[in-house]
């Protein structure tokens, strides 16, 4: 059985303006509604065996899960953070210790936050009428995190992929479609393959590095210093650098590129691997997902939304100096009290604000339609379940009801999913 | 009168298991009639039928009943949709009131560690910081205003520092700053903003602003704001007042959303240098001033002029200012420095001409 994706890009980006143009006069209380729509949409567009799936979650529960999680997030922030400033401050004198230890706080918050955010959106997800579904094991990810974190660390890395392979399995072996349990299977050490590319990457950076900075200096003997380059500055206006072979320099933004695709390679095609490895009772998963495209798309997909917005922006500015004439200048500048404008000052303020939730926006909405749209698309497509005659077997589980959403997520900016 | 649809790829899910069962659909009586396989006919009615909002594409789309939360029928024949009256009518949405609950509560909690919880604990820690902490508070206080002030967005507000000029600010502080009750730790402080203002802050740091040293017509009236600083720093007010903006700011940017997180450093930090103490604080460090005055032999009328001057100067630049200066306790303030004037004594100017002069080229 195959997934199909249907669904125009132009119908989502007239959906994401729309709702981010409520988003912004409702000064970012629509975003829960934004949110929900577009997951609708996204979720409609996928459809395995040509039946779409189907997102339920509604904005007044995320919009509860937000305020859940004000309260609890607010004393941790206010409270706490206050006693760590304080304690930072009287013992060790300086502000970094308390900054240190409350971000160190956040750490553990961060992850169960994603796992919960996971299950919130399991839970409202449907296809063919059957609820998917997340087990109750938010602690038990985070403690297992933030020990693989531990572990990678001090592995310098070596051990990412012994880090992804356990989380991913965890949440995998606790999730549910209907009755049938998925499981994960496989080997952490199969996903060095996809980590290749990063592998490649890092050792071209090292390699050059050594060769340019040590076995044969790309800088001459002497090396370069900011103090010699202003000496030659000022005093015959031209730059001479004792530069051997410069032309060499070209490797470093090279190997910067590689790992940027590197990590992007690792990141998705680990996911491919093991989608190849999760079943359920005769039912397989299989992806023919492609790295190159996927990091295409990415870099592609955000250079036009970063162009767009770029002229988007411009156009903006260009309207409000039509509009308001040069004073509209000083909007940028926010030594208001100084600018004499001919506007009242609260107007002032308001347009500024919102000139600055319209980017925003924009950004938003570019970002979906170039990024969002085809990423799903490819990763929809290249879906595929090869065996499927347990779905037969399969019956309703219960509703998970979630007083909480995705609160945490939501004000930690956990980035879950879309 | 009954009506058939074409049934050919549609599929009905009964709620329970993912297998779409084929259907024939009839529409009679009001009531959409679902045909299956195993000879059964399910009857839902028009009015309770709806379409799922958001769906993406125009190849087939999904009902269902208000009645029945599970239950889904995928359509790939469009011609029925005409005879639904309220296909995005509303579907009763449960759990108002806890909602309700939940936002009073977020509110409140906010409300009431912003204006009780966090401030109660500031004060009562704040007394056991040790100097050094102090100290380091108001250095990272200072850095902080000091970015946040500037225009360019590049460097920080950088200090006033003609050489003339701050030795002619060191002799006035040490003219205020004698006796017994002599403050450690004082660093005085001029920052090239044209602001009319001046503050206080932890560690005994007290900032004055460009602007009040181009406003002010003598130097009895610098001296007067610096006497009445420091007096903030004699009670304190700055360390408790530090440590509450240091717990609100993360409490701020979590309702204004993560973008907001810049503006409420700005909102915190015009707060930390109008800072409003309490009517008390703000009488004390009067009474402070005036003692430490007329021990350098200035009038305490000076600092009745200085909040005159500002209120004269300062009510149309900036608002927030004039608000402040405009409160009716103010002027009892004026009076009050006016009544602390000793009579019998005859005082001298706290600078002599020259190191006035000094004093005002001192951001040059």
């Amino acid at each position: 059985m195959s997934v199909d994706f249907v669904g125009r890009r132009g119908a989502l980006f007239w959906l994401a303006l729309k709702t981010g143009f409520f988003t912004i006069i409702t000064l970012g209380f629509y975003r829960f509604w934004m949110k929900t729509r577009l997951r609708r949409w996204y979720w409609s567009a996928i459809r395995p065996g040509g039946h779409p799936m189907e997102y339920v979650g509604e904005p007044l529960e995320k919009l509860l899960g937000f305020f859940i999680a004000v309260v609890i997030l607010t004393f941790y922030i206010g409270i706490v953070n206050l006693l760590l400033m304080f304690l930072s401050f009287a013992v060790f004198s300086t502000a970094s210790v308390g900054y240190l230890a409350s971000f160190a706080g956040v750490v553990p918050l961060w992850f169960y936050a994603r796992y919960r955010a996971r299950r919130y959106v399991l839970s409202r997800t449907r296809w063919r009428g059957v609820r998917f579904g997340l087990e109750k094991a938010a602690w038990g990810y985070t403690w297992r995190a933030v020990a693989h974190w531990c572990v990678t660390l001090i592995s310098l890395g070596a051990l990412w992929p012994r880090m992804t392979f356990y989380l991913e399995k965890y949440v995998t072996d606790r999730t549910y479609f209907g009755s049938a349990r998925l499981h994960q299977d496989g080997h952490w050490s199969m996903l060095y393959r996809a980590a290749i590319p990063l592998i490649i990457a890092l050792l071209l950076l090292a390699g050059s590095m050594v060769w340019m900075l040590w076995y044969d200096p790309v800088f001459g003997p002497e090396g370069l210093s900011l103090s010699g380059i202003a000496h030659d500055i000022l005093t015959d206006g031209t730059v001479v650098y004792p530069l051997a072979r410069p032309e060499r320099l070209l490797l470093v933004p090279i190997a910067l590129a590689g790992i940027l695709y590197g990590a992007i390679h690792y990141r998705f095609v680990s996911k491919r691997l093991m989608a190849g490895h999760k079943s359920a009772e005769g039912i397989t998963l299989a992806s023919r997902l492609s790295g190159p495209r996927v990091a295409f798309i990415y870099t592609f997909g955000s250079f036009i939304a970063y162009s767009v917005l770029v002229v988007g922006v411009g156009a903006l500015a260009i309207a409000g100096l039509a509009v308001f004439g040069p004073s509209a200048l000083v909007f940028l500048d926010l030594g208001i009290e100084e600018a004499s404008l001919d506007i009242p000052q609260s107007v002032a303020v308001a347009l500024l604000v919102m000139f600055y939730l319209a980017i925003f926006l924009l950004w938003n909405v570019l970002y979906n339609t170039f990024v969002t749209f085809p990423l799903m698309r490819h990763l929809a497509r290249t879906t595929s379940l090869p065996k499927r005659y347990g779905l037969r077997y399969v019956s309703q589980r219960a509703r998970d009801e979630f007083a909480e959403a995705e609160g945490f997520a939501e004000a930690l900016d956990v980035g879950a999913a879309i | 009168m009954s009506r058939g649809f074409d049934g050919f790829g549609s599929a009905y899910f009964d709620g329970d298991r993912p297998v779409g069962e084929e259907v024939s659909l009839h529409l009679a009586n009001h009531n959409l009639q679902i045909g299956l396989d195993d000879g059964n006919t399910l009857f839902w009615p028009v009015k309770d039928i709806r379409l799922l909002p958001d769906l993406a594409g125009k190849k087939g789309y999904v009902l269902r009943l208000t009645t029945d939360p599970l239950a889904r029928l995928y359509l790939t024949d469009r011609s029925l949709m005409t005879f639904l009256p309220t296909p995005r009518g509303k579907i009763p949405a449960r759990g108002r009131r806890r909602l309700l609950a939940w936002a009073v509560a977020a509110v409140a909690a906010v409300a009431l560690q912003i204006a009780v919880l966090v401030p109660l604990l500031a004060d009562r820690l704040a007394a056991f910081i040790p100097p050094s902490g102090e100290r380091a508070l108001g250095a990272a206080t200072l850095d902080q205003i000091r970015r946040v002030l500037d225009d360019t967005g590049l460097d920080p507000l950088s200090y006033c520092e003609n050489p003339a000029g701050v030795a002619a600010l060191t002799r006035m502080t040490n003219a205020l700053n004698q006796g017994k009750d002599r403050l450690e730790n004082l660093s005085v402080h001029v920052l090239d903003h044209p602001m009319a203002n001046g503050f206080a802050l932890p560690g005994g740091y007290v900032v004055l602003f460009r602007g009040l040293i181009d406003q002010a017509e003598s130097p009895d009236q610098i001296a007067a704001v610096l006497a009445h600083e420091m007096g903030h720093v004699w009670t304190r007010d700055p360390t408790r007042h530090a440590l509450r903006s240091a717990g609100s700011i993360g409490v701020l940017g979590l309702v204004f959303g993560d973008f907001a997180g810049g503006a409420a450093v700005l909102f915190l930090t015009e707060r930390l240098i109008s800072a409003r103490y309490s009517q008390q604080a703000e009488t004390d460090a009067d009474t402070f001033g005036y003692t430490r005055l007329g021990a350098a032999n200035v009038s305490p009328a000076v600092m009745g002029d200085m909040f005159d001057l500002l209120r004269d100067t300062a009510g149309d630049t900036n608002q927030l200012l004039a608000h402040f200066l405009s409160h009716p306790t103010l002027s009892q303030r004026i009076d009050a420095a006016r009544a602390a004037v000793d009579a019998s004594r005859s005082y001298t100017p706290i600078l002599d001409d020259t190191s006035w002069a000094a004093l005002q080229k001192i951001c040059d």
